[in-house]
């Protein structure tokens, strides 16, 4: 744990570092997209910890993202609409949970991705309220705030220490969980839910709270992306790139892990845009699907089964 | 007044009656033992009165509230504990974990402390000996251990009354005997169990009274010498013609 804990506060200072290096704008926003796409691996992984599977988590990161930039236009703060964007994707996402009712395992997660598609269609034709296709442009950007020094909150600098601070965020969560009576539902239920339920414990809050979290994180992260690059379209923040992505980066990191899927999230992510774009613009994607094909075939466990030793005990 | 009862308890699987307007009751402090050959309906009375199948028809109560067809969340915080014939452990999770599961969600004798309720989780892998194994997965487990586990969790939601499916089998004599002490353990604690075991043998050592299903009824209800003594019991073992 301690050592765990070590290596994360210095890959965070080490994460601090390329603004103060004077790194190009565009290599800030590429890592800045990395880390939101790490920090929702990580709200995609925290849902799986209890069990579902999500393949629609576009629809939490659009929540999000329209929440955020529709309160945004209306003249709520950025801060307050990317708050309340996370909370509709919140809402939105226990919403999804109710399917776990009838739902489960593929079932559950092809319901998810019909969420997703339904709620990309409903943002296509409710143009009075989303822009139709076009969208929703001129959302205002962050503001600088006082109280902290202009590097860290302005321009590319700022958005990258944002994203940044959310990937901190959504890893401290999970791990928070993990370490819990919380997480202890979670995995009881995700590893045998009769059984847990003859313990006593009632499957559905605990789905529900799950989904909530991780769809909270997910939408944090759609509401910062809208005020970064403040345009909002359907095909953009419903893309079922942030449904299949997340769902990639964490079963090549590891599942269930604390740091697999986040690190997989960058390295796949730079390895696609750094190496492979310029290489076969066409087909950069490829290698998300080769990662994926590798890990089933070959190391179940992701990269994390690579050096996992014991499990914790929950307190 | 009974703990447990079942009232005209049928289950039909398409055209196949598994039960028969089964009526069973168990009584506080009282040791059950139910036998029956394969396929006599044995685990599906279980699953009925244990929350996790609804009765094609009849009613299940417990401590004087109905619970016919679960959830079986409903069963679990209302006291019934339960293990399986084919051990279902939580895989992924250490042993110690999977007990703290049971302890840490129970709605009786809670612990707040975080240290107390490891401490019970502790206690309960050490009655069944499996003190040495907490920090194993379970899915790791050899099948003896397995059962052991299968005890240890259906007793970490600290359960008024036990439903055992097949402890002893697969179990090498030794385990057996392990079985046997096992439950004259949970005697002592006044634990109310209903019981299912293929031998005869181990459930008369143990048990206060027998019922014998056969093809979805019981066909005999008593205490060990009489069911023994029973003709039908013969029959149901044995078939007609060997009597």
């Amino acid at each position: 744990m301690r050592s765990g804990l070590a290596a994360l506060l210095g890959m965070g200072v080490l994460a601090a570092v390329p603004p103060a290096l004077g790194f190009h704008p565009y290599y800030l926003f590429l890592l800045s997209t990395a880390f939101l796409l790490a920090a929702v691996a990580s709200a995609w992984n925290l849902l799986a910890y209890a069990g579902p599977i999500s393949f629609g988590h576009a629809a939490f990161f659009g929540l999000g993202a329209y929440g955020a930039a529709l309160a945004s236009l209306g003249g709520l703060s950025p801060w307050g609409a990317i708050a309340l964007g996370g909370l509709a994707g919140a809402a939105g996402a226990a919403g999804v949970g109710l399917l776990s009712i009838r739902l489960r395992g593929a079932y559950l997660a092809l319901g998810t991705l019909a969420c997703a598609e339904l709620l990309r269609g409903l943002a296509l034709i409710w143009s009075e309220v989303t822009g139709g296709g076009a969208g929703l442009a001129g959302i205002p950007a962050l503001p600088v705030l006082p109280w902290l020094p202009r590097v860290l909150t302005e321009g590319r600098a700022g958005a990258y220490y944002l994203a940044l601070a959310l990937l901190g965020a959504a890893l401290g969560l999970f791990a928070l969980i993990r370490r819990s009576r919380v997480g202890l539902a979670f995995a009881a239920l995700r590893e045998e839910e009769e059984r847990a339920s003859l313990l006593g414990l009632r499957p559905l809050p605990w789905t529900l709270l799950a989904f909530a979290l991780s769809g909270l994180v997910t939408a944090l992260c759609g509401g910062l992306y809208a005020h970064v690059v403040r345009v909002v379209e359907p095909d953009l923040v419903f893309s079922r790139h942030y449904s299949i992505l997340p769902l990639v980066m964490a079963t090549f990191g590891g599942l269930h892990t604390l740091l697999g899927p986040a690190a997989a999230a960058i390295a796949l992510y730079l390895l696609s845009e750094l190496v492979l774009h310029p290489l076969l613009p066409a087909l950069h994607q490829v290698g998300y699907a080769l990662a994926l094909i590798a890990v089933i075939l070959y190391l179940p466990g992701g990269l994390a089964g690579l050096r996992r030793g014991g499990r914790r005990a929950h307190p | 007044m009974p703990i447990l009862e079942g009232r005209g308890v049928s289950v039909a699987f398409g055209g196949l009656s598994a039960l028969r307007g089964v009526d069973v009751a168990i009584e506080e402090r009282e040791v059950v033992g139910l036998l029956g050959p394969n396929g006599s309906g044995k685990s599906t009375l279980f699953n009925v009165l244990g929350g996790l199948l609804r009765p094609t028809s009849g009613e299940v109560w417990f401590r004087g509230q109905r619970i016919t067809g679960g959830p079986p969340w409903v069963a679990g915080r209302l006291g019934i504990g339960r293990t399986f014939q084919i051990p279902r452990p939580f895989a992924g999770l250490s042993v110690l974990d999977s007990v703290l599961v049971g302890v840490t969600f129970r709605t009786r004798h809670r612990y707040r402390r975080a240290a107390d309720r490891r401490a019970e989780a502790e206690r309960l892998l050490g009655l069944v000996g499996l003190a040495d194994k907490a920090g194993a997965r379970a899915a790791a487990l050899s099948l003896g251990e397995m059962k052991r586990l299968e005890l240890a969790v259906a007793l970490s939601s600290r359960p008024a009354l036990l439903l055992l499916d097949e402890l002893a089998s697969g179990l090498s004599p030794k385990g057996r005997e392990e079985v046997v002490l096992f439950y004259a353990r949970l005697r002592e604690r006044g634990m109310t169990i209903f019981a299912v075991e293929h031998s005869f043998g181990l459930l008369a050592q143990v048990a206060d009274r027998m019922l014998v299903l056969d093809q979805g009824q019981i066909v005999v209800d008593g205490p060990p010498p009489a069911v023994l003594a029973s003709p039908r019991v013969a029959a149901a073992y044995l078939g007609e013609e060997e009597r």
